[in-house]
């Protein structure tokens, strides 16, 4: 991992044109290319310089891809994914043809889902007639036991059955008839057809209900079963023909990767630009595979990112895998700048630590953790799994924050609440409810709100440190020794933190009165209103000043008000607002504490309940709380001292793009 | 309780929501499906997954409008659970719509079963059946055999009196259309008297729309019964909805009492459906459709108007429930257009 951005490399390579769609196939292969559009050449040479349109239309692709997709999806057949696309097979898109298959397999897929929907409708018409049994709603119903003397059992069960109707033997050669009530107007006109005479025996009339009751169980079954075979022989028609599906699919994809990078392209009557940011570590391989598929008739230049305007330079980061639910906290935020910082080691350092101080629990904690593992198997075993509310990545950084919650846990000895080892460091529940001993490292809640605030003004020193430091590497030395992030802002904080530190020593009755404190802010002040002249000399040494020195006067009273407001305000806030890390930690403990007390005063079975519902409901909500916590002070405390976020993330084009980020 | 208290969390819920519906663009992707397999497909990644579901289970695309039936009742319900008090009230008392065209449906298929004696088989499980506003007892109602035992199973409803006016033999004779206009009116009837329910700015807010909504169907009412099918002027004057501009208007009164022949839809639409151009010049079904078109179209941009309005009142919850509607209705005539094999071209002419 680098601490740093991975320093990057312009290349502008020009091939022959016949040898493109080779250099194509090659770069899609590597997928560490993140193009751009050849414009700093001169006008006139631009001007000879000309795009093509693609073959196809990328829309196109992309609908028919969809189509695919979709018809994979229906087949309950996962779809290829990008790990799967072989280079060496790209080809030439066979619109018709592909259009030809998927057209097909559609018309039978209609034509099963026709006769589905016909066993459906027929099951429908059952379930009512069933439902309607079982709730005994006889209202409804029409059931009678006859014979026919004109007509055949199985022609009046033909006649009957727009209807619904059930015909049934009983007995020696009577019939039993069951219907909806509504139809009866159509019906009895039916029966009357087939000379229907009515039975009274009671014996029959108790075996019909039975009679019917089975037909229309076996005839549900029947139904059911037909409708989930049709449903698989759906499945079964597009799993007959997946690898031909799978072959359009990464084909179509592989015409989609390498139409996006010809989009890229300028032609010349007989030759092809092309330019794109790679990570300096893979510029020999990029190199090597275009000479490779040019077979050597190539042009290849580099330009440093040095050379070319930092803002317009591509952010690859690298990070370790086990990093990588912080690195997409990070992520979130935004993008850093191209040569700064990485932020992630400090993110996941400052937010475990904010976490552990606000959750710590070594019981809770394992809770957290074994959530977290499971949940990251579950993901791992079933990649195709919809994200529910714990999604991937907060599965798996719930197992660094199970871990975070159980090593604070055993600092402050607590264990679901309970001390059943001894606390390495402090008792946090003891001084939590005021009673642990005086001789404790802390023992009151503001040893504990004091503890939050130093932890608070580390992240932000530490905070300050890597904007000095990403100043200094961008040569902004100016930003970095006048700014109110920069040394002056520091050194005017620390002023503060001495007296502050000072006044809570005097126990709220003065502030220190040290000589160096009144020439330490009176100079730091002054640098501050100094910067945008010392700004515009420097630039205008430079020959980059943009602004006329009257301007520059005019702004820079607005400016010196603004940043004095928000050293004395921002800083302090940024500073007190880690009392919230006190707060969550304190609110644990209380809710933990008033649990065992319930627990305690009812005892027996109710209070173990008590306890694990208590848990629980602590899990849930404090977890969260801390969670989000967490989160917003590194996003507001931490990062507003050094996070610009004005980078632009780094986006090859190619296969494996995912791994090539990393 | 302040308005940013009862609306403030619900309005960035509804907000998202609609950002996540035009974000999914579902009914652009299904006018680009060639096949129903293919828009089924297009749904499976969306907020209307349980219809591929139920379409996987059955393959029965009217089985997908009692699903997005109960979707939509379930999104009404939702938000009033959300929005306690008299607002909540007031958006349960929107699912009285619902409630009634599940009412005039249930009663159309009686009606085909028997008055008109056709098996209604298993197209009386379309319906839904479950308690959506008042006790409505379903299964009474389309097993009934007569108008006065689907009476009786309304009868514990604001229903009961407007259906007990109506007889067998009227309906018979009649046909439905003028029950059913009479139901469409209390359904205004309530939902009006129910805005007493809110705040004055709710209730300013609440009227406004509906009385927009209510000039539409007027319009509509006037276009196609007054110019298209030549109603007689007083039959024609009791199928207008008294309430909103449209019914006060003094150049609408003339239009009714107009010979029929005489009657302009062209001259009526100028004045209240900007840009309607040639619409209306001839008498023909499509030109029907396509006014009507134009004035849903007309609504569509008063809802979304009210989005960019103030953001804790009322209508941006009538504002969502309507954009949902449409998009459940445009759905429906989709995958029914590519049921019946339509190409994109004529599904988008007739949907708009």
């Amino acid at each position: 991992m680098n601490l740093f951005t991975k320093p990057m490399r312009l290349l502008t390579a020009v091939v022959l044109q016949q040898q493109s769609d080779q250099v194509v196939k090659a770069l899609l292969q590597l997928g560490v290319l993140d193009f751009i559009h050849i414009n700093r050449l001169e006008a006139d040479q631009l001007a000879k310089l000309s795009s093509k349109p693609s073959s196809t239309n990328r829309i196109v692709l992309e609908d028919l891809r969809g189509r695919v997709e979709a018809l994979l999806k229906q087949g309950h057949l996962a779809l290829p994914g990008e790990g799967t696309l072989d280079v060496s097979k790209l080809e030439e898109v066979q619109l018709d043809a592909y259009r030809g298959v998927l057209d097909e397999l559609t018309r039978a897929l209609l034509g099963l889902k026709e006769e589905q929907k016909t066993a459906n409708q027929a099951l429908l018409g059952v379930e009512e007639m069933r439902r309607y049994l079982a709730e005994g709603k006889w209202e409804y119903l029409d059931l009678r036991i006859g014979m026919t003397k004109a007509g055949k059992s199985e022609q009046l069960s033909d006649k009957l059955s727009p209807f619904g109707a059930i015909v049934e033997p009983i007995g020696e050669g009577a019939l039993t008839v069951l219907s909806l009530r509504r139809d009866l107007a159509q019906i009895d006109p039916l029966l009357e057809k087939f000379d229907w005479t009515e039975e009274s025996d009671p014996l029959l009339q108790k075996q019909a209900t039975l009679v019917v009751r089975t037909r229309l169980e076996t005839e549900h079954q029947m139904l059911t079963d037909k409708r989930a075979a049709i449903e698989r022989s759906v499945d079964e028609a597009i799993n007959q023909r997946k690898e031909e599906l799978y072959e359009i699919w990464s084909n179509l994809r592989l015409n989609e990767l390498s139409d996006q990078i010809k989009s890229y392209f300028s032609y010349t009557r007989n030759t092809t630009l092309f330019s794109g940011w790679v990570p300096i570590d893979q510029a020999e391989a990029v190199r090597s595979a275009i000479v490779e598929a040019s077979g050597g008739q190539c042009v290849v230049e580099w330009t440093e990112a040095t050379e070319v305007d930092r803002s317009s330079v591509p952010v690859a980061i690298t990070t370790p895998k086990v990093l990588e639910p912080f690195q997409k906290i990070v992520n979130n935020y935004s993008t850093p700048e191209y040569g700064t910082v990485n932020p992630t080691i400090f993110v996941m350092i400052a937010y475990l630590v904010m976490f552990g101080l606000m959750f710590g629990d070594v019981g809770q904690g394992l809770v957290l953790l074994l959530v977290g593992i499971f949940g990251s198997r579950s993901y791992r075993k079933n990649p195709e799994k919809p994200e529910g509310m714990l999604t991937r990545n907060v599965t798996n950084l719930l197992v660094y924050l199970g871990i975070s919650s159980m090593f604070f846990g055993a600092l402050f000895g607590s264990t679901f609440g309970l001390p059943i080892f001894r606390p390495l460091w402090f008792n946090f529940e003891a001084a939590v409810e005021g009673h642990a001993p005086a001789t404790a490292m802390i023992h009151d809640v503001y040893g504990i709100l004091g503890l939050t605030i130093k932890f608070g003004i580390i992240v932000i020193y530490t905070g300050l440190v890597l904007n000095w430091i990403n100043l200094a590497r961008k040569r902004l030395f100016v930003t970095l020794a006048l700014d109110k992030n920069g040394i002056v802002g520091g050194i005017i904080f620390g002023t503060g933190l001495y007296l502050a530190f000072g006044f809570v020593g005097s126990n709220y009755h003065f502030f220190p009165s040290d000589p160096w404190i009144a020439p330490t802010l009176g100079v730091g002040l002054l640098l501050l209103f100094l910067k945008p002249y010392v700004q515009y000399v420097v630039d205008k040494r430079n020959n980059r000043a943009d602004k006329t020195l009257g301007e520059v006067a005019a702004g820079s009273i607005m400016e010196f008000l603004v940043d004095v407001l928000e050293i004395f305000t921002g800083y302090l806030s940024n500073t007190l607002s880690f009392m919230r890390v006190a707060g969550l930690g304190i609110a644990h403990a209380s809710l933990m504490g008033t649990f065992l007390y319930l627990q305690s005063m009812v005892g027996g079975v109710a209070g173990v309940v008590i306890f694990i519902l208590g848990n629980l409901l602590v899990i849930v909500l404090e977890g969260l709380s801390s969670g989000i916590q967490s989160l917003r002070l590194n996003y507001y405390e931490f990062f507003s001292r050094y996070f610009t976020g004005r980078g632009i993330a780094y986006s090859p084009v190619g296969l494996n793009r995912s791994q090539n980020r990393q | 309780m302040s308005s940013v208290d009862t609306y403030g969390f619900i309005n960035a819920k509804m907000r998202a929501r609609l950002g996540k519906i035009r974000d999914e663009a579902v009914t652009e992707t299904l006018l680009r499906s060639p096949s129903l397999v293919d828009a089924i497909g297009a749904l499976r990644p969306t907020r209307y997954e349980a219809l591929a579901r139920t379409f996987d289970q059955s393959g029965d695309i009217q089985a997908l409008e009692l699903v997005l039936l109960k979707m939509e009742i379930a999104l009404y319900r939702e938000i009033a659970k959300y929005v306690s008090g008299k607002e909540g009230e007031f958006i349960a008392q929107l699912l009285g719509k619902i409630e009634i065209d599940n009412v005039k449906n249930s009663i159309r298929l009686w009606y085909s079963s028997i008055i008109h004696h056709r098996p209604i088989r298993h197209r009386s499980e379309y319906l839904f059946k479950e308690k959506i506003l008042h006790d409505v007892d379903w299964g009474a109602l389309i097993n009934s055999l007569s108008w006065e035992a689907v009476i009786q199973s309304m009868k514990e409803t604001p229903y009961y009196p407007i259906l007990s006016e109506y007889t067998q033999e009227m309906l018979r004779e009649e046909g439905l259309f003028h029950l059913e206009s009479r139901l469409d009116r209390l359904w205004y009837e309530e939902i009006l008297a129910a805005t007493e329910l809110l705040s004055t700015a709710d209730r300013t807010k609440a009227r406004q729309v509906l009385e927009e909504e209510i000039d539409l169907k007027n319009l509509i009412i006037l276009i196609r019964y007054g110019w298209y099918h030549r109603l007689e002027s007083d039959e024609l004057a009791t199928l207008l909805l008294p309430w909103g501009k449209v019914a006060r208007e003094r150049d609408v009164a003339a239009y009714i009492q107009s010979p029929k022949e005489k009657r302009s839809a062209k001259e009526l639409l100028s004045r209240y459906l900007e840009g309607s151009g040639n619409i209306g010049e001839s008498s023909a079904v499509e030109e029907v459709l396509k006014i009507e078109e134009a004035l849903a179209q007309n609504q569509k941009k008063a809802y979304r108007r009210l989005l960019g309005g103030d953001p804790f009142t009322i209508g941006v919850a009538l504002a969502y429930f309507f954009l949902n509607k449409e998009e459940f209705t445009r759905i429906k005539a989709i995958l029914n257009g590519k049921y019946y094999g339509f190409d994109e071209g004529y599904i988008r002419g007739v949907i708009g």
